[in-house]
Parts: structure tokens; C-alpha cells; sequence
């Protein structure tokens, strides 16, 4: 039975929050709110009803014709409700602590808005199931998170705006190239078609080794690997709810995701061993690795370091797609969701400190273990998972690729991963280090920048909440990796999927 | 060959590019425009000539009187109350510019009139035998020539009227004057006499709102390629 | 290629019902713009009531192709034949336009009340109405005559509409263009004199059957070119478009920036499909100046300080993507699949943007009509107080730029595919450059919007509906990209 209700329902609930939310007046806050943490609340049922189909062994497929001999479809696929999943769930987080964050400020309709424009952009490249659709919500992407990055309206801003348009929509062109040269090739090429584009091989080797470095690249800006990243660190200026989002789902992830649709879905594995292609997409992902973390030492301010972090552990996902073989599948597929959960606690901590203390810096945490202890405490679960200490999510991650490296016996991956942990180490456990056991204002050294007293806890409660349930995910995610329908079980079923025919 | 010219038509060919050779080239915007009185005059001869009555009497009706009632009309001379009647055309071109364009404009129609004259053997009317088609190729180049030149909004209107007459000339040359070449004529006449009713409303707005100078402000070179 | 224009003899005859909607559709607009002129509507709801039987008349006549496909017209009137058909894409283009100058009518009331324009105002909507019957009349025509008037109708109306507002800028803008139209026709005229004097008839239908490829056909599609080119505002003959446009009311620059120009496309087009079937060197000219038209429209659009302008200038280049499919609407050895590829993806970005564009006019002059700013710089902070026009304003320029899912992406996707099926690399690169350059432009016009820094000042408040029009004429251009099956069906039947 097709339920092409679903898939249509789940990318309409944020689409529909959107034009409601734009046609709202700016001062209807409760109304906004109900309504955002209403739909949020839905998608969140519709993914698990997804899971449950996809699960049972059911496709829902919706689609129709847009030209002749190119379709829109939806489809929902392990992979695509993977995302899907991720998304909404971290929507429904980022929302409560957007809804903290930003009261008070301008502009909240905008900002709400189009935040949930962006997620239905999500949504949908979780859910696309061929180039031309992936390629239309890729774009929407771009697009609504323009306005989200610019949203302070200081020059500053505007100028990391106008540099994130440069490098997206730039890539967006290269990504549209690629696209239609393979539309070209192959005609409306479906990502659940079990043949691949092995047929073509012979034929259009260096055709399809082209296509497949324009379709990388064009994803690779957003997935910020280097020398691609330039747009990352300066789009901090974004609000603390806008950075989380930024980093942990919406546009890294969206840009890795989209190099896992090409190298399995679309490729095929086997064919992209073939071209040759993956080895030069692990080395790629190995440089970014060790840049990523070497640019983050030097940071001395918190919100970039975690820029370079970013930078650095969303090509995990990328090396994981490098190392041939199900375990490196396996923690690609597991990162793209660890990583997430991990990094949004850290943004969602950074934003917490900024809003309660007033610090930016990494020199004025000192201490800040004492005044703020649970966001404190968020934050060392994050720190430590980026790390890959056990027994946080990221450790099962770093625990996947290295096997599959050792099983592919590429050794040299192996050296990057400890290489990268331990710098990992070197830039998170001086600011562990500063957060418990130096003294700082709380034990009467100094002052705070600029403290406020938000809520009767630590800080305010819908800055607080989120945080601790996504810290408690990402350590729950590690310790419950063997449980059905844990991130790492629904990997294993993807990569099964992939490699068992 | 050439005794078997018309007199009658050499002496209209001469009259109509007379005529237009001073209404393009005299400053002098009133005599211009009596002259355009003249070439217009011609013109409804010319097509009697041609053994088009109804393009004759069209133009009687649509060249001679309203487009020539228009032109005095933006001279402000049918306004008793007007504020400064237009009289002269005093902007000055610098030479490059007047070089570029005529040359420019010249080698245009030059191309044009060989073209006519070497791609159509067949024309209805040839050129070398009837000097009223040799007529129309130099009013037009003329006109052509002047369009390009003149910054004055008057002195361009003028040439766009010449201009038009010229091609309506070489239009029935290479068409002959059949029914379907005599609607053309006709729409195009009245095209033009719209135009010129609309171009001296302009005219008469912009002296009201600016006064002289604007009329010669062209704002950016403007290359009239036609 | 010909029969893609529906010059061929049709099946059936056309019914009482269809005669009446195309009187409607031709008449109509110049009775309601009459009375229009003696009674100036100063509310929205006289407008809707007169829409109302157009919009009905277009639908009639979709009906009547949809069941009848390819109906034709013929008169012979003193030896002369005037002749018209409705094929696929007459109705699109007939459709589109009814709608588009519905809209601006409807713009027309709320603007009028808010600007106070003088005692011209009245006869915009006379020009309006001959306009529209004009614009009609040239989808509809199919023989030389005919065009010629439509043309000229048009032409006279868009230059009375462009002055009305009566400043002398606009004054002076709008004589030059009076003269360059004027001179245009004349150009026009000589090659349609050559083609008379060759051939004898002036019937589309019939020339395509006789015309053979040699200097007369080739000098005649020359000055039809010319003079047609020097109307559409084509790459190197664009110059009067900006200024014209500075100083015109909205609505007439919605009107003319959508449609007028587009009008002198299509009859380029057309005509050259049957001048020049299968000729190399001459559409490829034009797609080399629509090269340069994409490079030139989008770094004049990227450099102006004026609003306006920068959306004027947009129309350079966005003419640029018709010109640079030329080779593949009319050069020779193309295969099928490409050639219909680029058809439809013409047509539809032509439509695409004939919405878009009208949409961004009028978003344009609500931003300055509210702020009393004609710069980019007096946007500042507009997205905080005037969230709706900007919104509209990136609707309409995602159709611009090309980005998922307008009718602009997938009418260059579908270029851009035949475009790779025939190895034009270099037109490739021109659709892909465009894109970027046109997201340079429309992204830093909202830069400015975005700042929040600068002062704020007292804003015009705007009259219920202007925004709401603008908005349902970008959200069709939007919706025109997924729901493209739609419009491209009626062009896919009709070959004879």
C-alpha cells in the first residue's frame, strides 16, 4: 500500500508553519509559538510513523510529472528518514531555544519563518528521490538561510551573508551543471534504482568521472570541506539557535548528505570504486579532518572554534563514505546523526554562556562550572564526544571507521583518526580545563562580562531544557548503541541495505 | 535612356529632393517646416503619378495637412498664447560626432540601396528609369543622414517624416502598387502621423516644463542603427 | 520549425461561440478602456467587473483549442488577405497577457489614489485597452499586414502609457524611445516591401511555402531583424529601456517591461523561422550579442544606485537567455529532441519572466512608493517595515535568477539540456554565468533591505491589494516551474 499522503504531509507541516507564521502579525508571539512547537510535535509523530513503514518494509512514493522525462518524487527510504528524523527532532529542540533566545529582539516572524522554511528544505532533501528534487531543496535551502544569516542586520552580518551566497550559489551552479549532464546521460535516474550507472562505465568513463567531481563539489561547499569552507566560520555571526541549526542538521549535513545520495544511491559503491573517485574523496576528507581541527586550536573565541570543529568532524561522514566496506558505512551513517546531536548541545551551551555571562572568549570561561553547572556539564558530554571518549555517541563513531579502515586496510586512515582526536583533545580539554577546575568570578576572581540573571536556574528555561536533552541524547546514543531503532542499529540497516543486496 | 525620362517625374523627383534637402538642413525650423509643406505636396503628386489615387489623397489628408499642422503646432506658432516659439536651432555638434554619424548612417543606406538594387531584378519599378525612385533612396539616405545628426527633438521628428517618406517611396518601387502595398503605405502613413501628432505633444510639454535646452539633451549618445 | 507557430491549414472550423470570445477578446479591451477614459475607475471592483468577460473570453478560447486543436481566421478584404490563428501557443501567450494586464489594471486604482497623477491619468486606460488588443492581436495575426498594425498599435500605446506621468525625464525618455520605435517600424516596413516585391503575398502560411533562402530573404530578415531588435530592446540597441523605464508609473512599466518587448520577440521569431530556416551565421549572432547581453544587463543592473534601474536593466539581460537559444530554435542540423526541448524552454521562460518581471515592477514601486526613496541605500531596514513587498520582490527575482523551483529553473534546465545535446558549451556557460550575476544584483538590493543600522523614517502606508496583486503575479511565475507540464501541453500537439 502507498501512503503518498505521508511524505507529502511531513514536508507540508513546516512549509504550511511557514506561510501561516509570514502571515501572522509580528506581535502574535503566543500564537507563533503554539503553532511552532504544534507542528514541530507533528513531524516528529509523522517521522516516527515513517520509521515504523520503512521498518515494516513498505515505500511511499509521491510524485508527478514537472516536464516530459522529469519527475518531483518523494520517497521515503532508511537513509532519507535517517535526515528526516534528525531534522525534525533537532527542530523541535532549536525551536523552544530560539523561542528563549530571541525574546524580546526584532524581527522574531522573519526569523521564525523562514527557520521553518528551512527545515521543510530538510525535509525535503531527506526525502527526494531524484537529482532534479533533491536539487530543488537543496537551492530552497540556500535561499531561506540567507535571511536567518544576515539576521542581526549589522554589517557584519551582511557581509558574512553576501560571502555565504557566494560560495553557495556558486556551487549551486556547478551542482546544476552536474545535474543536468547526468539527466543528459542517463535520463530521470531514480536514487532507489538498484542498477546504479554501471551500464555507462565503458562507455563514459571520463564523462562520468567529470559528472561526479561537479556533483561532489557542488555539494562539498556545503558540507564546508576544505578549501571550500570559507563561509562556515564567518556565518557565526548568526544568532546562537541559527549556528546550531546551521551546523548540526540543516546546511553541513544537507551538503554530506548529499555526497552519501551520489556515492551509494546514485553511483553505487561498487561503480564509484570503480572510477576511482573514493580514494580521492577520503584523502579530501582526511586534509579537511586535520585542517578543521589545526584552525580550531588557534581560535580564541568559542563560537568559531566550534566553526573549525564543525569543519572537521562533518568530514567523518565523508571519510566514513571513503573507506570501502560496511563498518565504514556504518559510522558515516552514525555521524551524520552523532555529530549533529553533539554539536547542537555544544551551540546551544555556547549560546548559553553568551546569553548569561556575556562570554565569548575561550579566556573568560574560568570557572563558569560553578555558576552554570548543568550547561557546564552539556558541554563536557559534547566536548567529550567530539573527542570519541566512551561513552558518549562520538566514540562509537571513531570505533566504526577505524575497523572499516583496518578491514579495507587503509592504515593510513587510522593514523588520521588518532591524529584528529588528538587534536580534538588538545583544543576541548583546555576549555574543560577552564570551566571546573580554574577559579574565575565565581569564586570571587573578577567579573562576568555581562551577566544577566535570566530564570530562577542557571539561565532561562527555554535556553536550558533543550540543551539538556540533546546532551542526554548524544550520551544516550552511545550508551543504548546496541538497542533497535538506535542510531547506530538503523545505520546497520542502512549499510546493509547497500552492501547485501 | 535618358530620353525616355518623364519631365513631368524629373521635375517632381528634383522638386521632392530639393524640398527635403532643405527641411533636413535648415536651421531655420519655420522654413523647414514650409518646406516640409512642399516636399509633402510633391508627395501626393508623386503618388497620383505613380497611379495610386488613395495613397494621393491619404496623404493630402495625413501628410500634408496634420502632420504639417503638428509641426507648427510644436513650433508654437497655432498657440496665439504660447510661451516662446521655437524659431531656430541653435545646438552645436562637434565635428567627430557629425563625422561618425554621417558616415555612419551613409554607409548604412548605401548598403541597403545596392542591396535593393542588386538583390531584386525584378522591381516593379527600376530605378534607372524612374527618377522617383532614385529620389527616394537619396531622401532617404538624407533623412537618414539628418536623423542620426540632429539633436534637436524638432529636427529629428522632420527626419523621421522624410525619412518615412523616402521608404514609403522605395516600398512601392519594390512592391509595385498593389492593394497590399497601398494598406502598407497607408498604415505607415498614418503610423507616422500619429507619431508626429505624439512627438509634438512632447514637444510642446517639454518646452512648457524645461524649456529649449532640454530639446537638445540626448542624454547619452544615442546610436540610432534604422 | 514552422508548423510549431501553427502555419498550417487547421482540421476544423471554429465555432459561433469561439468567433464571439475572439471579438471579445480583440474588442473588448478598447470599449472598457474607452469608457474607462470617460468614467476613470477609482476603485478596484469596475476593473473586476470588466475582467471578467476578457478572462472568460481567453478561457473560451482555451476550450476551443483544447477541443478543436489548431482554428483558423480568414478575411479577404479588396484583394487583401488578413488572416489569424490560435494554436497552443497563441493561447498561452493570450492568456498570460489578459492576465497581466489584468493585474496591472488592478494595481491602477490604488496607485492613482496613493500618488495623485494629474489630470493625464485618465487616458492610461485607453492606451491600456489598445495595448491589450494590440498584444492580442499579435499572438493572433499570421499575415504580414496585420502584424504590421498590431505592432504599430502597440508601439504608439507604449510610448503614450510610458509619458503619461508627465516629468520631463520621462518626457525626454519617452520622445527618444517615440523616435526609435518610429524608425524601427520604417526598418520593419523595407523588409516587408522586399518580401512583397519578391514574393507577391504578404500571408504567413503561404510565404513559408515559397520563401527560399537567398539575398532577398536574407536582407529582409536583416531589417525585420533591425527593426524589431531596436523595439524588444535586443543587446546592442537596449539603450532607451533604462531611462524610459526611471521614470514611468508602475503599472505601465509592469505592462511594458512584461509584455510590449516580448511581443517584438515573438514576431522576430516568427518571422525568422521563415526567413531563415536552417541558417547558421545569423541566429548565432544573436546568441552571441544575448551572450553579451547577459554579462552587460547583469553588471549594469549590479552597478545602479536606482532601484528602478536595476530592475530595468534586468530585462537586458534576461533577454539574453531568449536570444542565446536562437541557434537552437532556428540553426540547422538539430535534432528533434533538443529543438523541442528549447521551444518549450523558451516559451516558458518567456512566460516565467513576463510574470516575474511584472510582479517585480510593481514590488519596486510599492518599496518606493512607501519609502519616498528611489536608491538601493533608502531601503535600509525595509525588511522590517515592509516585509510583504520585499517578499514579493524575492519571489519574482528566484523566477529571475533561476533557483528551484520557479518556471526560470526549469525553463533553463530544459535549455540547458538541449543546450548539452547539442554541444553549446559557450551558451552553457552564458545561462550559468547569468545566473550568478543575476543573484549578485537581486542579493544586493537586499543587503541594503536587510540593515538594520540605518535611520528609520515615516512610510507611506500602502493601499490593500497592491501588494497582494504583485504577489499572485510572482507566485504564478513561482508555481509555473513544478506546474510547467501544464502550459507546455498546449503547445505539444499541433503539428499538422
Amino acid at each position: 500500500m502507498n501512503a503518498a499522503w505521508l511524505p507529502l504531509t511531513a514536508l507540508a507541516t513546516s512549509l504550511l508553519v511557514a506561510v501561516t507564521i509570514f502571515a501572522l502579525p509580528e506581535e502574535a508571539r503566543r500564537l507563533r509559538t503554539t503553532i511552532n512547537i504544534g507542528a514541530a510535535v507533528v513531524k516528529i509523530i509523522l517521522v516516527t510513523l515513517m520509521v515504523r513503514r520503512v521498518a515494516a518494509g513498505h515505500e511511499d512514493i509521491f510524485s508527478f510529472q514537472v516536464i516530459g522525462g522529469l519527475d518531483f518524487v518523494l520517497r521515503i527510504d532508511a537513509l532519507g528518514v535517517m535526515f528526516a528524523g534528525l531534522s525534525s527532532l533537532l527542530w523541535l529542540c532549536t525551536t523552544i531555544y530560539a523561542i528563549g533566545y530571541l525574546e524580546g529582539s526584532a524581527n522574531r516572524k522573519r526569523f521564525f519563518g523562514f527557520f521553518s522554511l528551512c527545515v521543510a528544505s530538510t525535509i525535503g532533501i531527506a526525502l527526494a528521490d531524484n537529482l532534479f528534487t533533491f536539487l530543488i531543496f537543496y537551492e530552497m535551502l540556500t535561499l531561506s538561510t540567507y535571511p536567518l544569516v544576515v539576521h542581526r542586520g549589522t554589517e557584519q552580518a551582511l557581509n558574512a551573508g553576501r560571502v555565504y551566497l557566494r560560495y553557495t550559489l556558486s556551487a549551486g551552479v556547478v551542482l546544476l551543471l552536474g545535474a543536468v549532464l547526468l539527466n543528459n546521460l542517463t535520463g530521470d535516474q531514480s536514487f532507489s534504482s538498484e542498477e546504479g550507472l554501471g551500464d555507462y562505465l565503458n562507455d563514459h568513463r571520463g564523462l562520468l568521472t567529470l559528472i561526479f567531481i561537479l556533483l561532489v563539489s557542488g555539494l562539498a561547499v556545503k558540507a564546508a570541506m576544505v578549501p571550500l569552507h570559507g563561509w562556515l566560520p564567518r556565518a557565526m555571526v548568526a544568532p546562537a539557535p541559527v549556528s546550531a541549526l546551521l551546523h548540526a542538521v540543516a546546511v553541513v549535513k544537507a551538503g554530506a548528505f548529499g555526497i552519501l545520495r551520489v556515492v551509494y544511491d546514485l553511483y553505487g559503491i561498487e561503480l564509484s570504486v570503480e572510477l576511482g573517485v573514493i580514494t580521492g574523496l577520503a584523502v579530501a576528507a582526511s586534509i579537511t579532518i586535520i585542517y578543521g581541527s589545526l584552525r580550531a586550536i588557534a581560535q580564541q573565541e568559542l563560537k568559531p572554534l566550534l566553526a573549525f570543529s564543525t569543519v572537521s568532524q562533518v568530514s567523518y561522514v565523508i571519510l566514513g563514505i571513503g573507506i570501502f566496506g560496511p563498518f565504514g558505512t556504518v559510522g558515516a551513517l552514525a555521524h551524520l546523526l552523532h555529530q549533529g546531536l553533539m554539536k547542537v548541545t555544544l551551540f546551544f551551551c555556547a549560546g548559553n554562556y553568551a546569553e548569561e555571562l556575556g562570554i565569548h572568549r575561550i579566556d573568560e570561561m574560568d570557572g563558569a562550572g560553578k555558576r552554570m553547572p548543568l550547561t557546564s556539564i552539556a558541554f563536557t558530554i559534547g566536548a567529550l564526544g567530539m573527542i570519541g571518549l566512551p561513552p558518549v555517541a562520538g566514540f562509537i563513531t571513531k570505533w566504526y571507521l577505524g575497523v572499516g579502515a583496518i578491514q579495507a586496510e587503509m592504515y593510513w586512515v587510522v593514523a588520521v583518526l588518532v591524529a584528529s582526536s588528538t587534536l580534538n583533545a588538545m583544543y576541548f580539554l583546555p576549555i574543560l580545563h577552564r570551566l571546573w577546575f580554574r577559579p574565575g568570578p565565581s569564586h570571587g576572581k573578577g567579573s562576568w562580562p555581562h551577566e544577566q540573571r535570566l530564570g530562577r536556574l542557571e539561565t532561562h528555561g527555554w535556553l536550558l531544557w533543550p540543551m539538556v536533552f540533546t546532551a542526554l541524547i548524544s550520551l544516550g546514543a552511545g550508551l543504548f548503541a546496541g538497542l533497535p531503532y538506535s542510531p547506530l542499529d538503523w545505520a546497520a540497516r542502512v549499510a546493509s541495505g547497500e552492501y547485501l543486496p | 535612356m535618358l530620353a525616355s525620362f518623364d519631365v513631368i517625374e524629373v521635375l517632381l523627383a528634383l522638386c521632392l529632393t530639393g524640398s527635403a534637402f532643405v527641411c533636413l538642413f535648415d536651421r531655420h525650423l519655420v522654413r523647414a517646416s514650409c518646406f516640409f509643406f512642399v516636399f509633402a505636396g510633391a508627395m501626393v503628386l508623386a503618388w497620383l503619378k505613380l497611379g495610386a489615387p488613395w495613397l494621393a489623397a491619404s496623404e493630402l489628408l495625413l501628410g500634408v495637412l496634420l502632420t504639417g499642422l503638428c509641426f507648427f503646432y510644436a513650433l508654437g506658432l497655432l498657440s496665439p498664447g504660447a510661451s516662446a516659439p521655437l524659431k531656430h536651432d541653435k545646438f552645436s555638434h562637434p565635428w567627430s560626432r557629425v563625422a561618425m554619424r554621417v558616415v555612419l548612417a551613409l554607409a548604412w543606406f548605401v548598403m541597403v540601396g545596392a542591396a535593393i538594387r542588386y538583390v531584386i531584378g525584378d522591381m516593379m519599378y527600376s530605378p534607372a528609369e524612374h527618377p522617383l525612385l532614385l529620389a527616394g533612396v537619396l531622401i532617404a539616405a538624407l533623412a537618414l543622414a539628418a536623423f542620426a545628426l540632429h539633436r534637436h527633438l524638432f529636427r529629428r521628428l522632420l527626419a523621421f517624416n522624410l525619412l518615412g517618406s523616402g521608404v514609403f517611396i522605395l516600398l512601392a518601387g519594390v512592391a509595385g502598387t498593389s492593394a497590399a502595398a497601398q494598406m502598407l503605405i497607408s498604415v505607415g502613413l498614418l503610423v507616422a502621423c500619429l507619431g508626429t501628432m505624439l512627438g509634438a505633444l512632447l514637444i510642446r510639454q517639454l518646452l512648457h516644463l524645461e524649456g529649449v535646452e532640454a530639446l537638445g539633451r540626448d542624454g547619452k549618445p544615442q546610436r540610432s542603427k534604422a | 520549425m514552422t508548423w510549431r507557430f501553427g502555419l498550417f491549414d487547421s482540421t476544423f472550423a471554429p465555432l459561433v461561440s469561439t468567433h464571439w470570445a475572439l471579438l471579445v477578446a480583440l474588442v473588448f479591451p478598447l470599449l472598457m478602456g474607452g469608457l474607462a477614459a470617460l468614467f476613470p475607475p477609482k476603485r478596484a471592483w469596475p476593473v473586476v467587473l470588466a475582467s471578467v468577460p476578457l478572462l472568460a473570453s481567453g478561457g473560451v478560447l482555451l476550450i476551443a483549442f483544447q477541443e478543436a486543436g489548431l482554428l483558423g481566421w480568414q478575411w479577404e478584404i479588396a484583394g487583401l488577405i488578413l488572416s489569424l490563428r490560435l494554436n497552443g501557443l497563441s493561447v498561452l501567450l493570450l492568456l498570460t497577457t489578459q492576465c497581466i494586464v489584468v493585474a496591472a489594471a488592478l494595481y491602477t486604482p490604488g496607485h492613482f489614489r496613493l500618488t495623485e497623477p494629474g489630470p493625464l491619468a485618465r487616458w492610461l486606460w485607453p492606451l491600456m485597452g489598445v495595448a491589450l488588443s494590440a498584444l492580442s492581436l499579435i499572438w493572433l495575426a499570421t499575415d504580414l499586414l496585420t502584424l504590421y498594425i498590431a505592432l504599430e498599435l502597440m508601439g504608439l500605446a507604449a510610448v503614450g502609457m510610458l509619458m503619461l506621468s508627465g516629468k520631463a525625464p520621462a518626457l525626454l525618455a519617452g520622445m527618444r524611445y517615440l523616435l526609435l520605435a518610429l524608425v524601427g517600424s520604417l526598418t520593419y516596413l523595407l523588409g516587408v516591401a522586399l518580401i512583397l516585391g519578391q514574393w507577391g503575398r504578404l500571408d504567413l502560411q503561404g510565404l513559408a511555402e515559397v520563401i527560399e533562402p537567398g539575398p532577398v530573404a536574407w536582407f529582409a530578415a536583416a531589417l525585420i531583424g533591425a527593426g524589431l531588435a531596436l523595439k524588444a530592446a535586443l543587446f546592442p540597441l537596449h539603450a532607451w529601456l533604462t531611462p524610459v523605464h526611471e521614470n514611468a508609473w508602475t503599472p505601465v512599466s509592469a505592462l511594458h517591461a512584461g509584455l510590449v518587448i516580448k511581443a517584438s520577440m515573438f514576431m522576430l521569431l516568427q518571422l525568422w523561422s521563415i526567413l531563415l530556416p536552417d541558417t547558421f551565421y545569423a541566429p548565432r549572432i544573436i546568441a552571441w550579442l544575448g551572450l553579451l547581453a547577459i554579462v552587460w544587463g547583469g553588471l549594469l543592473a549590479w552597478r545602479t544606485d536606482s532601484l528602478k534601474t536595476l530592475v530595468a536593466s534586468s530585462t537586458v539581460a534576461q533577454l539574453g537567455y531568449l536570444m542565446v537559444a536562437f541557434p537552437l530554435l532556428l540553426g540547422p542540423d538539430i535534432a528533434p529532441l533538443p529543438r523541442a526541448l528549447a521551444w518549450e524552454g523558451f516559451w516558458l521562460q518567456l512566460v516565467g519572466h513576463a510574470f516575474a518581471k511584472a510582479a517585480m515592477f510593481m514590488a519596486a514601486g510599492n518599496l518606493i512608493l512607501a519609502t519616498g526613496e528611489h536608491t538601493l541605500k533608502g531601503l535600509a531596514g525595509t525588511s522590517r517595515r515592509l516585509p510583504l513587498s520585499l517578499l514579493v520582490f524575492g519571489i519574482a527575482s528566484i523566477t529571475l535568477m533561476g533557483l528551484p523551483p520557479s518556471s526560470g529553473f526549469t525553463a533553463k534546465w530544459m535549455l540547458l539540456e538541449a543546450m548539452i545535446i547539442t554541444q553549446q558549451w559557450w551558451a552553457v556557460a552564458a545561462l550559468l554565468t547569468g545566473t550568478l550575476l543575476t543573484a549578485a544584483y537581486v542579493f544586493r538590493m537586499f543587503r541594503y533591505s536587510f540593515d538594520e543600522t540605518a535611520p528609520r523614517h515615516r512610510y507611506q502606508p500602502l493601499a490593500p491589494g497592491m501588494d497582494l496583486i504583485a504577489m499572485l503575479l510572482a507566485l504564478t511565475a513561482f508555481a509555473l516551474g513544478l506546474l510547467a507540464h501544464f502550459p507546455l501541453e498546449l503547445m505539444h500537439g499541433g503539428s499538422p
